[in-house]
């Protein structure tokens, strides 16, 4: 177990270098190099020049990589051509409102749809699992940008119940109890839009493995010898369950962190996922590239995550 | 659709590997029956899902009126008309007006083309690619299977949505750069199934049987074991296409995909983000994205009654 979850991180790595020359060597091939959104008439050849030297661009391709990433694995991720502050600064301004985003709405997919799936198995056919099967499906089609701006339109154009965009309301000096209810009332919709299509396919994929598990022998021996629907559904089939669980869970995260670059865009949220579409309609690469990097590992350790939860709670498995 | 697939459906008769599995009621009862094939059987599987029909008839309609819907009504979607302008729905503009006069109708039929084009372009080339990558590896397995598996690895610890910006963001918007930042990130599940089937179908008879007659191993792939493969892949790409749908006007939403005055729907949705939250013209946000929710719905229902349909472990009620 321990060599095996070694091993894996181990595999990490040219995972990592693989994404990192990937998203590199684009950089390369943009029209004009990464330098072209400096280009203006302002600029003369010889500033130019300077900076082509400072940024080492007349260097061997691999050189420049490597350079690159020596200095990432050192922490300098590069300043960024929009605003000059170093990449990782900008990048650790934005991480805490991108945690609470996502955290939050984490909490509410594990808190709706854990309960509602394995109601749904249990009963199935019953009016509770084709309710929520439908809506689920609804779920799943939802273009996140829509709903948000129906949510937007019905609380906060015509009710007048929500305030529309940010994290908190700039032009009152809340303190205590009424900062943190502003706060809530800020995070309400965008919390709501991120965590509906997650909650919805993982509502989907815990019906079917619940049912996958309450359709196996062990399940109907433990019927067959007496013993009753709670402690067959509760012991037997649930213990079972919380295999499948615990892994889509792990592989929800990624997912999350995905959709909050739409959400926080709708919401006008000061997060990373905003921070990287803003970069990206100003070609400021060194902040999509440091973004992107932190996104990558994040994937890497979800998939690594799930993988090992799966083999500690499951028994049947062995590492090699 | 289904007059090609039955035709397909002749080369499969052949090596059914759904056959009956033995019970004396069975082999009686498909001795009497006329032979069928597996597509009409699946076509027969098909219509008993009513929401998938359903969603088939809503995406033919959403097709048609797209297709033919902007010579019909006849006027220019850019056309701009000071008089009509901020509209809400009308008989004359079901959908409204922009703040430009232009009808909205129009606008989302056209834009239509454009986000239907995208998606199945995209699905297109991730199809491709995931069969092409999934029957190398299947087939020959071993080093070859190995290396192009760990490449298959690499794309799915990208960061979906990321990578595709950063690659909007570096070579610009146009339609194929569009298209290929979404098929490039979605060939992977294909992949996958490809694989699985082919290191399956690959030890088979008819392989072998194939295999002796002295047929090459391209021809096999082609012939023999990709048609027996097939229906996995129809489903992972009618699902690929909501998915696609949904990328591209998140892109064009998020102001990187088609940039104006071309409309999508997604862009459509983009420009009317601020009139509905600040002046409350619902109808300009409304109309675009019931249309992405609608088709993306109705492939959804459509997948998910080909699974059922083509899905050999299925009960058959």
């Amino acid at each position: 177990m321990g060599r095996y979850v070694v091993r894996r991180t181990l595999q990490a790595i040219p995972l990592l270098i693989g994404i990192s020359g990937f998203g590199f060597l684009l950089l390369q091939m943009t029209p004009g190099g990464p330098l072209a959104v400096a280009e203006s008439s302002l600029v003369t050849s010889a500033d130019m020049q300077r900076l082509r030297d400072k940024y080492g661009l007349d260097d061997p391709l691999y050189v420049q990589y490597l350079n690159w990433a020596a200095d990432l694995a050192r922490g300098d991720w590069g300043t960024s051509f929009n605003t000059g502050r170093p990449v990782i600064e900008m990048i650790w301004d934005r991480i805490p409102t991108t945690l609470t985003l996502t955290g939050l709405a984490f909490l509410i997919t594990l808190l709706i749809s854990v309960p509602v799936g394995i109601l749904a198995a249990t009963k199935q056919y019953s009016i509770f699992d084709y309710l929520s099967t439908s809506i689920a499906f609804l779920g799943i089609s939802v273009p996140s940008f829509w709903l948000g701006l129906i949510l937007l339109y019905v609380f906060t154009f015509t009710l007048g119940w929500l305030p529309s965009i940010g994290l908190s309301d700039p032009r009152q000096d809340h303190e205590g109890m009424a900062a943190l209810w502003d706060r809530v009332r800020h995070l309400i919709m965008p919390v709501t839009v991120l965590a509906l299509a997650s909650t919805a396919s993982l509502t989907r994929y815990l019906r079917a493995a619940i049912l996958d598990v309450v359709a196996q022998d062990y399940v109907r021996t433990a019927r067959a010898k007496g013993l009753s629907e709670r402690i067959v559904i509760g012991v037997h089939a649930l213990r079972n369950s919380a295999i499948p669980i615990v892994t889509v869970l792990a592989l929800e995260l990624p997912d999350l962190f995905i959709g909050a670059v739409i959400t926080e865009s709708i919401f006008a949220i000061p997060g990373m996922g905003r921070l990287f579409v803003e970069s990206a309609n100003l070609r400021d690469y060194p902040v999509l590239m440091g973004i992107l990097m932190i996104a990558s590992v994040l994937v890497i350790i979800s998939n690594l995550v799930a993988d090992v939860v799966y083999g500690a709670i499951d028994p049947r498995i062995s590492y090699p | 659709m289904s007059a090609t697939l039955n035709h397909r459906g002749a080369d499969l008769v052949a090596p059914d590997p759904g056959a009956p599995d033995g019970s004396a009621a069975e082999v009686f009862a498909a001795m009497k029956a006329p032979p069928r094939s597996l597509w009409s059987d699946a076509w027969r599987q098909f219509r008993r899902h009513e929401l998938a029909v359903g969603g088939l008839m809503v995406l033919s309609l959403v097709g048609l009126s797209v297709a033919i819907g902007p010579e019909i009504i006849g006027y220019d979607p850019e056309q701009i008309d000071f008089a009509a302008k901020n509209l809400s729905p009308t008989l004359a503009h079901p959908m409204g007006t922009d703040a430009l006069g232009r009808d909205q109708l129009i606008r989302v039929l056209v834009g239509g083309r454009t986000s239907l084009a995208v998606a199945l372009a995209s699905v297109g080339i991730a199809i491709t690619v995931g069969v092409a990558v999934g029957a190398i590896a299947g087939y020959s397995g071993g080093v070859v299977d190995n290396l192009l598996m760990r490449v298959v690895d690499l794309f799915y610890s990208m960061p979906g949505l990321f990578v595709v910006i950063l690659l909007l963001a570096l070579v610009g918007p146009g339609f194929w750069t569009i298209v290929l930042a979404i098929g490039v990130l979605r060939w992977m599940g294909t992949a996958r199934l490809v694989r699985a089937s082919f290191l399956s179908l690959k030890e088979m008879e008819f392989v072998e049987a194939a295999r002796a007659i002295g047929a090459s191993g391209p021809r096999i792939v082609v012939r023999h074991i990709l048609p027996n493969a097939l229906s996995p892949i129809i489903v992972a790409a009618t699902l690929g296409i909501a998915g696609a749908i949904l990328t591209e006007s998140a892109l064009s939403f998020l102001g990187l995909g088609f940039q104006p005055p071309q409309a999508t729907w997604g862009r459509m949705l983009e420009e009317a983000q601020s009139v509905v939250i600040n002046q409350g013209h619902w109808w300009r946000g409304f109309f675009p994205g019931l249309m992405i929710f609608l088709t993306v719905l109705s492939v959804n229902y459509v997948g998910d009654g080909l699974r059922d349909a083509v899905d050999p472990r299925r009960l058959r009620r």
